[in-house]
């Protein structure tokens, strides 16, 4: 055995005699506090993992679609008036006729 | 340690029919082994109760995830293990440790232990439990988990295997790193000594 370990398994051999003396009772309050905070917790599991992702890509979609709207409102509006503006519907009738 | 007459399989299924008493009773019933495990590896400056209390919400957070291959006791000390270590990791800057800097009784201890000079006395057994933290303190937090667990606590490779989810080879590794580590260390101290 080298001189460190014969060194550091004196110390390993007198710390292990320190027995944690404290008491493991537990604390006043602290089971009840724990399973409330455990009880308010989101649930988990699966589905509740699915729920939560599909929530966020709903709206994530939402504002997607919203997006979309608003960037070309006003193309589509034009477009509109253009097919307006350009109906030549006498032309139209004198070919029908 | 456990309380063997627990019945936790019973316990568990109140537990998922979100019963509070039940959840209380396993708390009760496993605190005194989440404790332990806490005390033995309580980072600096993170309160035991606070510490307790993560272990235990992450129980219950994991519930869904136990399958029941392993009892449930191992179970959670395994997530007290783990959480334990996650809490040293997040410690990053380890304190200097220097000969100047230790109390008097740690001092002569640690000079009691490198020079082999006397038997030791009854009081001693404190100030080297201290003093064993301070050395444990200036290793990474794997290895600080590894030679505790074998060297102090007197686990075997398998026990710590099952602790930690790490492999055999692994553990040895660390174990040899914490070693080497804390062999350079003592002699420092001991070079810090004689100037």
């Amino acid at each position: 055995m080298s001189s460190f370990d014969h060194q550091w398994q004196r110390l390993v051999a007198l710390a292990r005699q320190a027995r944690a003396d404290h008491d493991p009772a537990v604390p006043p309050g602290f089971a009840t506090r724990v399973a409330a905070r455990a009880a308010a917790l989101p649930a988990t599991g699966p589905w509740a993992v699915f729920e939560r992702f599909a929530l966020r890509g709903l709206l994530v979609a939402a504002a997607f679609g919203v997006a979309a709207i608003a960037f070309n409102y006003s193309s589509l509006q034009s477009d509109q008036g253009e097919d307006y503006a350009n109906a030549d519907a006498v032309g139209e009738l004198l070919e029908l006729s | 340690m456990v309380d063997e007459s627990f019945d936790f399989a019973g316990c568990l299924q109140r537990v998922r029919e979100h019963d509070q008493a039940a959840s209380r009773s396993l708390v009760t019933a496993l605190y005194p082994q989440v404790i332990r495990i806490v005390r033995a590896h309580l980072p600096r400056r993170v309160a035991e109760e606070d510490l307790a209390q993560d272990i235990f919400l992450k129980m219950f957070t994991r519930l869904e995830q136990y399958q029941g291959n392993v009892p449930f006791p191992h179970w959670v000390s395994r997530i007290a293990v783990t959480t334990c270590i996650d809490q040293l990791r997040a410690q990053k800057r380890r304190p200097e440790f220097r000969w100047a800097d230790l109390p008097e009784e740690q001092a002569e201890m640690l000079d009691h232990v490198l020079s082999d000079d006397r038997e030791p006395l009854p009081g001693d057994a404190l100030a080297a439990r201290e003093l064993l933290y301070k050395l444990l303190d200036q290793l990474k937090p794997d290895d600080r988990l590894v030679i505790q667990l074998l060297d102090l606590e007197q686990k075997t490779l398998v026990e710590i295997s099952g602790l930690t989810g790490w492999n055999q080879t692994l553990i040895k590794v660390r174990a040899f790193r914490a070693r080497r580590k804390l062999q350079k260390l003592f002699q420092e101290l001991q070079q810090q000594e004689k100037s």
